[in-house]
């Protein structure tokens, strides 16, 4: 209460105050003021400095002089000179730097300049014509003002014309305010609590204050301000041009002129700079211009083009400071600018026609938005949430556990570079993206993207591209000339290495013709040496396979192949089964693979174990099986992808992130054993002091070998002596994690990636695809197959097949839209993956649950037991279901 | 042959033999694995507060990081519990295990289970319709069927 009363008076003191300052300095406007305390009754001096004005101020407010009649509502006052009192806003919003402090003598408000003759100012409202030097939120506002009263724009057009055409003006426009005397007295006043009973001793210590602030402020003048974007006002900025805009749109078509031969100019001057500063100096217009562009993009579209010309011609370093500069100054402009590009890129794509002789890739316009959207994705994931990385791991082991990468790249401390060059030592093929060198930032290592990474892509581009040109671009940017990088301008252009901007779909066709393109040229070989050497070869990687030994055959097959001669993976594959007629097209290799998956990650093979909760496949660490049968299942995983088959596979996402060298943390767990977990996690978010009462847990772990029998793991020396506490328990949590998803399986999966890479180690899988997009290539999307389900489905309790309610039941069910038979399947049985071997193999039960009422379905996961009332209509069932499934999230309805 | 969740495992033992439980009793574990208990579950409420029933409990190797499950081995007139003694326990399921959580906590939700049947999440579908509908019909099923199955107990 008493804190309140404080504040009122406060900021009523305040406002008092300032009214006074204005009256000081600009006076109330009546050419016939009586008021002695009022610049326009001409009793005052009028050369004031702000500071002396200010402390003339606190002194009439303590004297409550007379205070005019027409000054009293400042509502009035701040709109004709937002000045002041802004400055008081926008000293909240912007940081306080000091160095901004070393002009305040230059350029404080206008309505002092324009009044103040010692100022030198060289802005004065009655001449809005002269060239200026540089604009800000005041001047521009005082400039709106004028010129809505003229109802003539011209000045200002004139004024925004001769600004934004040259650089060092732009430089100097929307710098922030350094804190206007005013505010420093005030702040001070503001401290003593009885401003009412403030005697004059005190208005003299402020004074003298004010001296040394003074001689302060002359010493900081002398030093050079050097503009940068770290004292953009964003605020005022933005403030100003959305208020431009309002009033007069029009006035964007001049600033479009101007800002054309700016960016033109600045495209210019780069090729002769050298220097650091000054494409700092570009930069920082790089970065006015987009906060311009967003409030007018659709006036100032010749503009973005010029710019966007001027950003890809910077050096790499200077993007990658633009993209540190747009995730750090303006993280909530990011959305918008990637809007104007996407709009760029649709009109363009929209607005022409493209054929043979013109691609999308030879329009310039695309291919500068497509580069420049490459620094907004960057900084997109400058400013995402990070994966959480293991902090008490070694080093090794914080990546897949692949020693053979990581020995190749020993030299290389920076690990996220080496996530895209795994392979460069053996293959001058992959490249890295020098952006993201630059920033060493990887889209592997962000956890979840502050704009989704589907609003980067750009169907309607996507479907101008020709994927085969494209590719095209793509191998000759990388082939021919493994010196210089394909994104060096003078390049041809391929979206291939902007695969942000793809679509799935396009990226698989890429990924498509980088096969074919790989096999057609591995035949074309195998014919030349027939012809010249007289070798005689299959142009196919044909495989001859007895039905009955499908697995035998086909690892003993591919064994010699990858071990004479590893290449020839590379060819298309040819199946032919034993004593069968069936020629293949494609049919029946997409047979072999089904059978062969299924066979292998069958539990009973014993390569590979299932999560009862989540149906997902994980490495047997116990496999009796060598690590050749390992690398051979890699190989055939490679081969699916490579020959565009689908597998019906069912890892979890942590196998895909391994595949791709991305780092592993106990997160990924969620997915593929939830219950371990969750129980890490408790441990982590349990935050008693008692901990190793509660939980007797030691750094010695158990698990289970295929026979069931438990097995101790100590998870580092002396482990079983060591209790978990509050000090270790994240180190636990680590190296619990780092031994289940990496140590326990490391020989069996360093043989899988080997026979993997075998396969892709050409592709540019890691350039174009995400794991998750891996994980969709490998297994389409997920697809139900509820009649399988129905065939299977037994009932208990006194349903059959053929009641009433299950006949509905199943017609309902069939009707759901994907998500929700997903739902349903997360309802009836925990999960919503589907089994290896398909719906059938739940072992779904439906058991009655009454007669006709209006309680909910519901289900016991444990047993994949649905519980259905035996309702009295089809409409029924089918509002109940949906409930049900829509509005229970795991346990809670028991 | 005991796994490394022994330590904690004995430790509960422990502390549970000492509580002495009124409602568990008889808690012996397998010789030659710890991760094997069984015991006596003894209900206060009727119709089943006149006997005794055999569970099993069997913890996971990754015990506590897992859950330990339960069987019941004596035969039971129960709606939450089937013919073939499995009990749906939320505390143990995969979605709500947490660590800390202990047996004896595990065996009070088990045992608060069987003294109040939650008909409207029946493993048994029939009897839960019959405990809604015709209590004492059931009650005096129930209370036939511990008389014929359940162990004797010792008080």
């Amino acid at each position: 209460m008493d804190s309140n009363v404080r504040n009122n008076k406060q900021t009523q003191a305040k406002k008092l105050i300032e009214k006074y300052f204005f009256q000081i300095t600009v006076g109330c406007g009546n050419a016939d003021c009586q008021n002695k305390c009022c610049l326009s009754s001409g009793n005052l001096e009028k050369s004031l400095t702000p500071n002396q004005a200010a402390v003339k101020a606190i002194q009439l407010y303590v004297e409550e002089a007379n205070l005019c009649e027409n000054l009293k509502d400042t509502e009035e006052i701040q709109k004709k000179n937002s000045s002041s009192s802004e400055d008081i806003e926008m000293e909240v919003t912007s940081s306080k730097k000091t160095n901004a402090e070393s002009d305040s003598m230059k350029k404080i408000e206008p309505s002092h300049s324009s009044l103040n003759k010692k100022s030198n100012d060289n802005l004065s409202p009655s001449s809005p014509t002269k060239e200026l030097a540089y604009i800000d939120e005041a001047k521009l506002s005082e400039m709106i003002e004028i010129c809505e009263e003229t109802k003539n724009y011209a000045p200002i057009i004139r004024s925004l014309g001769s600004v934004f055409s040259d650089k060092d003006s732009v430089l100097k426009s929307f710098q922030q305010k350094p804190k206007s005397s005013v505010d420093v007295i005030l702040d001070r006043v503001q401290q003593v609590s009885a401003i009412k009973t403030m005697k004059k001793e005190d208005i003299r210590t402020l004074e003298d204050d004010e001296k040394d602030q003074d001689l302060m402020d002359c010493e900081e003048n002398k030093d050079v301000k050097i503009p940068s974007y770290s004292t953009i006002d964003f605020e005022s900025l933005r403030r100003s041009f959305r208020r431009l805009y309002e009033k007069n749109s029009k006035v964007f078509e001049a600033l479009d002129n101007a800002i054309q031969s700016l960016a033109t100019l600045i495209q210019i001057d780069m090729r002769i700079m050298r220097e650091n500063e000054q494409f700092e100096e570009v930069l920082c217009c790089i970065v006015i211009l987009f906060e311009i562009f967003q409030i007018g993009s659709s006036m100032l579209e010749q503009s973005i083009f010029r710019t966007l010309a001027a950003i890809t011609a910077l050096p790499t370093w200077a993007q990658a400071k633009l993209a540190h500069i747009w995730s750090s100054q303006c993280k909530e402009g990011l959305r918008p600018i990637l809007l104007i590009l996407q709009q760029i890129i649709t009109l363009q794509v929209i607005a022409n026609t493209y054929h043979r002789d013109f691609h999308v890739n030879d329009n310039e316009i695309v291919s500068n938005a497509t580069k420049v959207m490459k620094i907004v994705f960057c900084a997109n994931l400058l400013v995402s949430e990070m994966i959480e990385l293991p902090k008490y791991l070694p080093e090794q082991s914080k990546g897949s556990g692949n020693e053979e990468s990581m020995l190749e790249e020993e030299d290389e401390d920076d690990f996220s570079s080496i996530l895209y060059q795994v392979d460069s030592s053996k293959n001058k093929q992959t490249f890295e993206d020098p952006l993201m060198k630059e920033l060493s930032i990887s889209v592997h290592d962000c956890n979840e993207p502050f704009i989704p990474y589907e609003e980067f892509q750009n169907e309607p581009l996507c479907d101008v591209i020709e994927t085969d040109e494209d590719y095209m671009r793509y191998r000759n940017l990388v082939f021919n000339d493994n010196n210089s990088m394909p994104f060096s301008s003078n390049k041809k252009f391929s979206f291939v290495v902007y695969s942000f901007v793809l679509t799935p779909s396009a990226k698989t066709l890429a990924l498509f013709f980088d096969s074919r393109v790989k096999m057609y040229s591995e035949r074309r070989t195998m014919l030349l040496n027939m012809a010249y050497l007289g070798t005689i070869n299959n142009p196919y990687l044909k495989l001859k396979i007895r039905r009955d030994f499908i697995i035998d055959d086909a690892l003993a097959e591919l064994e010699m192949v990858a071990l004479s001669n590893p290449k020839d993976l590379k060819k298309q594959i040819f199946i032919e089964f034993d004593g069968e007629q069936g020629i293949d097209e494609g049919g029946v290799s997409k047979e072999f693979f089904q059978l062969i998956v299924e066979e292998i990650f069958n539990p009973d093979y014993g390569m590979f174990t299932t999560n009862e909760d989540t149906q997902t496949c994980w490495f047997n660490s116990f496999s009796f099986e060598n690590e050749a049968q390992f690398t051979l299942i890699g190989i055939v995983l490679g081969l699916a992808i490579y020959n565009s088959i689908i597998l019906p596979l069912n890892f979890p996402m942590v196998v895909y992130k391994k595949l791709m060298d991305v780092r592993n943390s106990w997160h990924d767990l969620k997915d593929w054993n939830p219950i371990l977990y969750n129980s890490l996690k408790a441990i982590l978010d349990y935050t008693e002091p008692d901990m190793e009462e509660v939980f007797s847990q030691t750094f010695e772990i158990g698990y289970e070998n295929v026979f069931g029998a438990p097995i101790k793991q100590c998870l580092k020396s002396d482990g079983e002596k060591i209790p978990v506490n509050q000090k270790n328990k994240q180190e636990f949590v680590e190296l619990y994690a780092d031994f289940v998803l990496n140590q326990s399986i490391e020989k069996q999966f360093k043989a899988f990636k080997k026979g993997f890479q075998m396969v892709t180690d050409e592709s540019p899988l890691k350039l174009l695809f995400r794991p998750e997009e891996i994980e969709l290539l490998v297994c389409g999307s997920k697809n139900f197959d509820f009649d399988e389900l129905e065939k299977s489905t037994e009932y208990e309790g006194g349903y059959t097949a053929e009641t009433e309610i299950i006949k509905h039941f199943w017609s309902v069910v069939h009707g759901l839209s994907l998500e929700n038979k997903r739902k349903l399947l997360q309802f009836t049985t925990g999960s919503n993956r589907v089994p290896v071997g398909g719906l059938s193999k739940l072992k779904l039960v439906i058991a009655r649950h009454g007669p006709d009422c209006d309680r909910l379905p519901t289900s016991h996961t444990c047993f994949n037991i649905l519980l259905l009332p035996e309702y009295s209509s089809r409409e029924k069932i089918e509002e109940r279901l949906l409930k049900a499934i829509n509005y229970s999230k795991g346990f809670g309805m028991l | 042959m005991s796994g490394a969740a022994n330590r904690r495992l004995q430790k509960e033992l422990a502390d549970m033999r000492a509580s002495g439980l009124r409602s568990f009793r008889d808690i012996e574990v397998d010789d030659r694995n710890i991760l094997i208990w069984s015991g006596s579950i003894c209900p206060d409420n009727p119709p089943y507060s006149k006997g005794a029933f055999r569970i099993e409990i069997i913890f996971p190797a990754e015990y506590p990081f897992k859950p330990p499950k339960i069987a019941f081995k004596t035969k039971i007139y129960h709606p939450n519990i089937d013919e073939k003694g499995q009990v749906c326990l939320p505390i143990i399921s995969a979605e709500n295990w947490k660590p800390a959580t202990k047996t004896d906590q595990v065996i009070q939700a088990l045992v608060a289970l069987v003294n109040e049947p939650e008909p409207e999440h029946p493993l048994r579908a029939e009897l839960a319709e019959e405990y809604l509908k015709d209590r004492k019909k059931f009650m005096k099923n129930a209370e036939e069927f511990t008389r014929k199955h359940s162990e004797k107990r010792h008080d």
